[in-house]
């Protein structure tokens, strides 16, 4: 059951009562960033719960059991938890730099749903350079996690924060490159255009059979952009008790937290995209595949943070710098010439 | 080496200048001079046939009538131990530092000081250590103290 | 234009209340950057003056407080206090006893060394083996508290002996868990030993050369990681272990990934002595007959024990009286916590964590 014929049907029942063109695109979209903002609510409340129950089963424990069955509504007690705490402005903050932080971090982990195809015709706005829109999005914010750490006037937030954006734009290198690959072979920046490159063979021709390598570094420099362990340096808890955001308490900490839940599912929404054939996929609905690929993703990288101890922050540089961009490079001639020599 | 072996070869080299104390531990007690407490650490350590390196403890005692400073010294490639005490009195408690031969001894003579007073000469930190920064109702382990607020153990 | 940019140091404060300094320790930092340029340890947060309660108490009350003094390894606080005592006095302890305090004894180092790594692996983002470390010693809490009622300061041993025998499921039970211990202990080096990630962490941190280890009388895992072969259960054979058969690991790495292994290679051997303990235990009372009133002989003894953490001792002299005339404990953190501004210099802070977990430095110990 597609869901785009829904919105469809919406926007010529605007026309039909007489609003005009411009009306009816405006509060279209009004309507589509409240069902975005929603669903991305609900998705990152669920993908908490989610982190707990699988963290609590790989280290042989049950996690939250008690709210709701098996502890479902966790999530929203915390929330409401966190709304009714008192918000402490540390004396000697910076004022407008400490406010300002985290609205911005929300605002740009949700800026980047807007060219993310959630399903056949189930996109916001079909940028032609979807790709490009992105990264120049997530690239926004490195710049509020130094606001987050000056303005805490904290040395172990400016500590975090520094090491954050350090880490941050080290990785974004090799992960541009790794895209770069794709839409190489694409031909197109533009997010529909990628998904529907990978249609063929029954919906099963997807990049990573191609680019393997590619997605390999994908994978490795998104868990990166997203700060999970093994690169959750900035937030290390047993070093720097918590990083940029320790002196943030209430609604504020909350954002973060629930920017760092929407980033995880963007970086996955991504990789599923770009490499995994997007909402392609045989019988069943197209937003359901893209659900289940997204979610295939984002339960990788919670095995990642259960299992591997976390680098140092100076191992972490020196494996971006000197051995993920070397490797982006090989992989972008490889598919250079892979391409030419099969004129795809 | 046996405890009669060491107790013999110490002697020797010291004699005059230790006192032995006889006891049926296995290993050999003395009691030195606190002006001889420097050669006496510096030769065990140094001697190829001791090779005193470890040391175990240093604590001191407040004897009603005067004050003991014991070292328990043991040896990591040779086993043997060694059991050395010194005494001074009450009204001077000064004591030579030994962290020249055994870097160990710092913390044990920082604690040594603050809790009975005894002042170690040529100790390069001696600073509050254990109590707190504002302490100022004397030293806690000597046997003559009494505390504001101590209540006697009740007796069964 | 660069004479401009100086940097300066900071001063940071690793304080008393951090998730990392494995109790209250704090650590007062100078940093460049991520580089420590100089670590000056504050202790005392933790002195309860157990030597100065010692004196004003029997030795069967002292007891309790020994179990304070150090509360990961309370049996072996427990036992070196007996031994001390034993020393002065005329006690033969029985045969069934010495085999009880052995058993106890090194469940007690297996159950310390499952922390010790569990909490070197949480302070280094692996949070995973933290829990299954503690589901083995959640295993060997339960058998303690079978026998004695408790799970962490146990109040077992007594002066000629250990206070009650064991119940009948103990030995099965014990059995049970010796059985999947080697197992278990195979599952954490396939986590964690061959991981490139805690080799990368592991690895040339913390090296203590081997003259540091002689300077700072280190002792323990600490010392035999750096290839110092010292361990007083075959060196100043105490109770029973001449009658065991057991190896002693030695690394020469020096660092803490060397440690780690150390470890892991003690707690095999520790269920090896478990099981040749079950095996010979004989019948017969569990303490001796020590009067109500204990009064050792008037005497001055030093005792000492193979602790987890390194060597443990007591100082004891005693007046002849029913309660002791001075006491001093001596524990090994104590000296590991001294060499720790030497080892600090040139470290990242990240380092600093790791190494201050891998020397498994335990606050009480050193505050007593």
């Amino acid at each position: 059951m597609e869901l785009a014929p829904i919105f469809i049907w919406l926007y010529n029942k605007m026309l039909e009562f007489g609003l005009g063109i411009t009306a009816a695109d405006i509060i279209s979209l009004v309507v589509l960033a409240v069902v975005v903002f929603g669903f991305l609510a609900v998705t990152a409340l669920f993908l908490v719960w989610w982190e707990r129950k699988i963290s609590a089963h790989i280290q042989q424990r049950f996690g939250p059991m008690m709210t709701g069955w098996h502890g479902a509504l966790q999530t929203i007690a915390d929330a409401v938890k966190l709304i009714q705490k008192e918000d402490i402005l540390p004396a000697l903050a910076d004022r407008k730099v400490f406010f300002w932080a985290p609205v911005i971090v929300f605002v740009c982990s949700f800026a980047a749903y807007v060219v993310i195809p959630f399903g056949d015709g189930l996109i916001v706005s079909d940028l032609n350079i979807g790709v490009l829109y992105i990264v120049a999005i997530t690239t926004f914010t490195i710049i509020a996690l130094l606001m987050a750490g000056w303005g805490s006037n904290n040395k172990y937030a400016l500590l975090g924060g520094m090491r954050s954006a350090a880490q941050a734009v080290s990785y974004e290198v090799p992960m541009v490159l790794a895209v770069l690959g794709v839409v190489l072979v694409t031909g197109s920046m533009s997010m529909n255009d990628i998904v529907r490159m990978q249609s063929a063979w029954g919906g099963f021709r997807w990049n990573i059979i191609f680019q393997p390598l590619g997605f390999l570094i994908y994978v490795i420099a998104a868990t990166a952009e997203a700060n999970r362990t093994p690169f959750d340096i900035p937030e290390a808890e047993q070093e720097l008790v918590a990083g940029y955001n320790v002196e943030y308490s209430g609604m504020k900490f909350a954002m973060f937290f629930l920017a760092e839940f929407v980033n995880l599912f963007t970086v996955s929404a991504i990789a599923a995209t770009l490499f995994l054939g997007g909402w392609n996929g045989p019988w069943l609905p197209s937003w359901v595949w893209f659900l289940i690929k997204t979610l295939g993703m984002v339960l990788l990288f919670m095995l990642f943070r259960w299992t591997y101890p976390r680098l140092r922050v100076d191992q972490l540089m020196e494996f971006a710098w000197k051995g993920l961009v070397p490797l982006a490079f090989v992989n972008l001639v490889y598919v250079g010439i892979v391409a030419r020599w099969l004129n795809w | 080496m046996t405890k009669d072996e060491l107790t013999g070869y110490i002697m020797q080299h010291f004699s005059g200048r230790l006192e032995r104390i006889e006891n049926d531990q296995p290993e050999p007690y003395f009691i030195v001079h606190c002006d001889d407490l420097t050669a006496l650490a510096r030769f065990i350590h140094d001697d190829p046939k001791l090779v005193m390196n470890f040391l175990m403890n240093l604590s001191a005692v407040d004897t009603k009538e005067r004050f003991e400073m014991v070292y328990n010294v043991c040896s990591y490639p040779l086993k043997h131990r060694l059991y050395v005490k010194t005494v001074f009195d009450r009204d001077h408690p000064e004591v030579d530092t030994v962290m020249g031969v055994w870097p160990a001894a710092n913390w044990y003579e920082r604690e040594v000081w603050e809790l009975f007073g005894i002042a170690v000469r040529n100790h390069p930190d001696l600073t509050r250590f254990l109590l707190p920064d504002d302490w100022n109702e004397g030293h806690p382990l000597r046997k003559d103290w009494v505390g504001k607020d101590v209540v006697p153990f009740p007796e069964r | 234009m660069t004479e401009d940019l100086r940097t300066e140091e900071m001063i940071i404060n690793m304080g008393p209340h951090h998730p990392s300094t494995h109790g209250v320790c704090r650590l007062v930092l100078t940093l460049d950057g991520e580089v420590v340029k100089k670590c000056v340890p504050v202790i005392g947060y933790l002195h309860r003056a157990i030597e100065k309660m010692c004196e004003n108490r029997t030795y069967a009350q002292c007891i309790p407080l020994m179990d304070r003094f150090e509360y990961v390894t309370a049996m072996s606080t427990n036992w070196v206090f007996a031994l001390a005592a034993e020393k002065l006095s005329d006690i033969e302890v029985p045969e069934r006893a010495e085999h009880l305090r052995v058993i106890m004894g090194e469940l007690n180092r297996i159950a310390s060394h499952l922390l010790c790594i569990g909490v070197t692996g949480l302070d280094l983002g692996a949070l995973t083996p933290f829990l299954y470390t503690f589901r083995e010693r959640e295993m060997i809490l339960d058998l303690f508290e079978m026998t004695c009622g408790q799970r962490l300061t146990y109040n077992y041993m007594r002066v000629g002996g250990v206070s009650q025998d064991i119940p009948p499921e103990f030995i099965p039970k014990c059995r049970e868990f010796l059985s999947i211990i080697d197992g278990k202990i195979d599952d954490y080096e396939r986590i964690l030993t061959e991981n490139p990630i805690w080799i990368a962490r592991n690895k040339g941190v913390g090296i203590i050369p081997e003259q540091m280890v002689y300077d700072y009388a280190i002792s323990g895992p600490a010392a035999r990681a750096s290839g110092v072969n010292f361990d007083i259960r075959k060196d100043d054979t105490y109770s029973i272990y001449d009658r065991f058969e057991f190896d002693i690991p030695v690394f020469y790495g020096c660092d803490n990934y060397d440690r780690y292994r150390t470890r892991l290679g003690e707690m095999r051997q520790a269920a090896r002595i478990i099981r040749q303990a079950l095996d010979q235990l004989p019948e017969g009372p569990v303490r001796a007959k020590v009067p109500m009133n204990f009064k050792p002989h008037p005497g001055e003894v030093y005792a000492r024990i193979e602790n987890s953490r390194g060597e443990m001792g007591i100082h004891l002299i005693s007046d002849g009286d029913k309660k002791p005339y001075r006491l001093r404990a001596r524990g090994g953190s104590y000296n590991h916590l001294m060499a720790v501004p030497q080892i600090a210099p040139g470290l990242k802070i990240a380092d600093l964590v790791a190494v201050f977990a891998s020397l498994d430095i335990i606050m009480p110990e050193i505050d007593r």
